[in-house]
């Protein structure tokens, strides 16, 4: 028996909710509850930016046995001498639940394990093939600052920072939370400690530039940052005051805006032309696979 | 080989052009020519050669223009693509397949070099007709084939362009240098030039050094394998003031020779004609021209000159000062006197409504008649001190004595300047028809566009046309020269081999008639440096952009390397 090409698109599966315990509590690393700006401060170099990406690219049939095939890439740039560079982006094909390698004419998908069953189990193993494509880039990146798309889950010795764009869980108390409808472009609100598989993290909220202000709600612009709270946690949090606003990028070219940050916008585009083109690999597969 | 880039697989590949991106250090600039190697199984290895004629750079991965806004700040990642495209000139074996995107690109150097310009084709029998014709950008010659100038396999130049900056005639003396000294020209010694001066006397220095010329232009001529030294052999003529009879320049005093035509030349050559040189043979007047030229042709027979005796004017018909001599002939000493003989001819006595001589007036109209003398009354002014009975008759004669003879028309008026040239140019080639000369002979002659105008008609145009169709066979060379070549005639034009481009305006160089230029090379055209011309030539499929060293020989007086040594000094006084 041998592995038969499936389906190429996915069966629509449903927006998964990030999963995660909600917060377990509230403990505030500032004395007073107020919006803070800070003066300019001069980035770090290297400054990293770290992101990934995942595509499924097909489901592929072995009797009763499925398996995902997909592409991951990783990569980051690099703010260095007042340049924003790209370095080398690492791309991979997996198949999710393969036991041994497929070829598909010029492609090759590295068997990757699956934890579960089902069509979900397989996405989440191609989340986690990017993960660990992230973590290897990450490994590869010393010194500086590392900004990460997401919540911190890296163990790195130099400093890190996590972004994170959309907000699903809450970690203020509703009485504190009214200070984020007072922050301008530019403020954060006083850093607060919140705790998450066992890594003891410095948070804060930040309020990116959104133009034309005032017309959107204040809540558009909200990026929540986090770091470990080890070290130099307050001078990162001053420095991203002066950091993020000005990677922000604007409404007019990003639907994103502001939270996709340009470099890392850049480094999408990147990622996914790395990848090469849907209907290439799907040709191939098709031509290789068989028809579904 | 130095590899410079691969070509591109984003844009199309294809036989005839493609694009290459430049890699890393590489330096790929317009104008220069390259090779790629490609490969089918079926056929084997083909060598595409081309010529860059587009450069371009642009930042990959800035979707709005205002990203690079971002970029220059470093907030977005950017990479610069270099990319050229190349038109190709030609494929060793002539297999027109394409070539594989991702194929090397290597600069042509050398033989890579030769076989991309169709070098190693300009040869015959005798050996290689490498006519050098000025440098590439890479600082190696550019030749274009003698036997596409010397009437072998085609013949005549042009040069158009704006007048002042285009430097078409230094283009052409530079030619011409090339020519006679370069030895590519077998029987170069034996070739004669006749240049035509029109504007100011810058061609009155041909035979002086030119002190301005520096040691990076010696280098050029050296490259060029040319002497960088004057003309050896020139003959300057100019007309005469017209008060007397010295040359009628200012800046050069010496070795400058009066030339004038006698009334009996003027009439044993029927140059009637070219003081009507506006005028078709087809109207009435040109009808009358040609008669006119043909009585006074059988008039002049047997007359030595330089006056033309006439027998049938009587003598109470005799305006003043006009007498018998001891024959009883009358003796016409001056254009004027001619103008008042061909009046009374053709009017009849000035007292007295009478009628002309009907064998002269061959039925002409009255009004016709009179128009004619009305016309040539006009010119007398014009012509008188080139057209004379009071001295032996002294025109050019480009075939004898010197190599080069310079004649000079900038102090002429335009009815004499086109009757000096279209004089000269018709003794030339019927000289050269009838085989009184072996050598070849070239023409230079600016503002072609006056000579032999599009919409005109007329004695010079035919001349002209006579040279640019069946000069090449007779070895007359026409090195033409107009500011735009849109108002000359399509034939004249047509009928040279050799194309050059100088500076022109915008409007110009959209006209049809630069088509043979691709859009590059007519948008660089516009921008084109002094001492630089584009030169097309029928074997090689792209345009030359070439530069050309420096005059070696002066172009004005205060150019002029002054020879002070004692030897110099005792040759001019003893």
């Amino acid at each position: 028996m041998a592995w038969r090409l499936y389906a190429l698109e996915l069966p629509q599966a449903q927006e998964l909710l990030p999963e995660g315990p909600e917060p377990e509590g509230f403990w505030p690393l500032e004395e007073s509850w107020e919006p803070k700006g800070g003066a300019p401060l001069p980035w770090p170099e290297p400054l990293y930016f770290l992101d990934g990406k995942e595509r499924a690219e097909g489901l592929v049939a072995e009797g009763r046995r499925l398996a995902l095939l997909g592409c991951v890439a990783a990569g980051a740039v690099v703010f260095e001498g007042g340049r924003m560079r790209l370095l080398p982006p690492l791309v991979r094909r997996v198949g999710v639940g393969l036991s041994e390698a497929l070829r598909a004419g010029e492609l090759l998908y590295e068997p990757f394990p699956v934890e579960g069953e089902g069509i979900y189990a397989l996405q989440e193993g191609l989340r986690r093939a990017r993960a660990n494509l992230e973590a290897e880039v990450a490994s590869g990146l010393s010194g500086g600052l590392l900004v990460v798309d997401g919540p911190v889950r890296l163990r790195r010795e130099a400093p890190i920072l996590g972004y994170i764009k959309t907000h699903w869980a809450r970690y203020l108390p509703p009485e504190k939370e009214a200070l984020l409808h007072r922050l301008a472009p530019g403020e954060r609100s006083p850093l607060f400690r919140i705790r998450r598989k066992g890594l003891e993290l410095a948070s804060w909220y930040l309020r990116l530039p959104l133009p034309p202000e005032g017309v959107r709600p204040p809540e558009a612009g909200l990026l929540r940052l986090e770091t470990p709270l080890e070290g130099s946690y307050e001078r990162l949090a001053a420095l991203s005051v002066s950091l993020f606003p000005a990677l922000a990028s604007h409404p007019v070219k990003d639907p994103r805006a502001p939270q996709n940050l340009t470099p890392v916008g850049g480094l999408e585009r990147e990622l996914g032309r790395r990848m090469g083109r849907r209907e290439v690999v799907a040709r191939f597969l098709a031509r290789h696979l068989g028809g579904g | 080989m130095e590899r410079i880039g691969v070509v591109l697989g984003s844009r199309e590949a294809t036989p005839l052009s493609f694009w290459v991106g430049v890699e890393g250090e590489g330096l790929l600039r317009l104008d220069d020519l390259v090779v790629v190697e490609g490969f089918h199984p079926k056929v084997g290895k083909v060598r595409y050669f081309g010529m860059v004629d587009h450069v371009a750079k642009v930042h990959e991965g800035e979707t709005y223009d205002t990203d690079i806004f971002l970029a220059t700040r470093g907030q977005i990642p950017v990479s610069l693509a270099y990319v050229a495209h190349v038109s190709v000139t030609r494929i060793l074996p002539e297999e027109f397949f394409p070539p594989d995107p991702g194929s090397p690109v290597y600069l042509a150097e050398g033989e890579d070099l030769e076989l991309a310009l169709y070098y190693e084709a300009m040869k015959n029998q005798r050996g290689s007709t490498k006519l050098p014709a000025g440098l590439l950008k890479n600082g190696e010659v550019a030749y274009l084939n003698l036997e596409f100038l010397n009437g072998v396999k085609g013949g005549h130049v042009n040069i158009s362009g704006i007048s002042g900056v285009a430097a078409k005639t230094s283009y052409a003396t530079f030619l011409l240098k090339s020519l006679l000294e370069s030895g590519v020209l077998e029987d170069a010694h034996q070739a004669k030039v006749l240049l035509f001066n029109v504007k100011g006397e810058d061609l009155f220095f041909l035979d002086k050094p030119n002190a301005r010329l520096t040691e990076e232009a010696r280098q050029a001529y050296q490259a060029l394998g040319l002497p960088a030294t004057p003309f050896g052999s020139v003959a300057f003529l100019a007309p005469p003031k017209k008060d007397g009879y010295v040359p009628d320049v200012e800046t050069r005093l010496e070795g400058v020779r009066a030339y004038h035509y006698d009334l009996v030349q003027f009439c044993q050559r029927g140059l009637l004609p070219f003081l009507f040189a506006d005028r078709g043979f087809m109207t009435n007047l040109g009808f009358l021209v040609q008669h006119l030229t043909e009585k006074l042709r059988r008039l002049a027979e047997g007359q030595r000159g330089p006056h033309l005796l006439v027998e049938d004017w009587t003598k109470e018909d005799l305006p003043e000062g006009i007498t018998f001599d001891a024959l009883g002939k009358v003796r016409l000493k001056s254009f004027a006197e001619l103008v008042r003989y061909l009046e009374y001819k053709l009017l009849g006595p000035e007292t007295g409504e009478g009628e002309g001589d009907r064998s002269w007036t061959a039925r002409q109209a009255r009004g016709t008649l009179e128009a004619f003398i009305r016309r040539l009354r006009a010119s007398v002014e014009n012509v008188a001190h080139l057209i004379r009975g009071d001295r032996l008759g002294n025109p050019p004669d480009p075939l004898q004595g010197e190599q080069v003879h310079v004649v000079d028309l900038a102090k002429l008026s335009p009815q004499a300047q086109m009757f000096v040239v279209g004089s000269l140019l018709k003794d030339v080639f019927e000289r050269k028809e009838r085989g009184q000369y072996r050598g070849r002979v070239f023409i230079v002659l600016d503002e072609l566009n006056k000579y032999a105008p599009r919409d005109e008609e007329g004695p010079i145009k035919d001349v002209l046309l006579d040279i640019a169709e069946r000069g090449r066979s007779l070895g007359v060379i026409l090195i033409g020269a107009e500011q735009t070549a849109s108002e000359v005639e399509r034939r004249v034009v047509a009928n040279a081999a050799i194309r050059v481009v100088g500076r022109l305006d915008a409007a110009e160089a959209e006209r049809p008639e630069y088509r043979f230029l691709p859009t590059s090379f007519r948008q660089r055209a516009l921008i084109l440096p002094q001492g630089a011309v584009i030169l097309q030539q029928p074997e090689i499929p792209v345009p030359l952009l070439v530069r050309f060293p420096f005059p070696a020989w002066a172009t004005k007086r205060e150019e002029v390397l002054e020879d002070n040594s004692a030897e110099a000094l005792r040759r001019e006084l003893f």
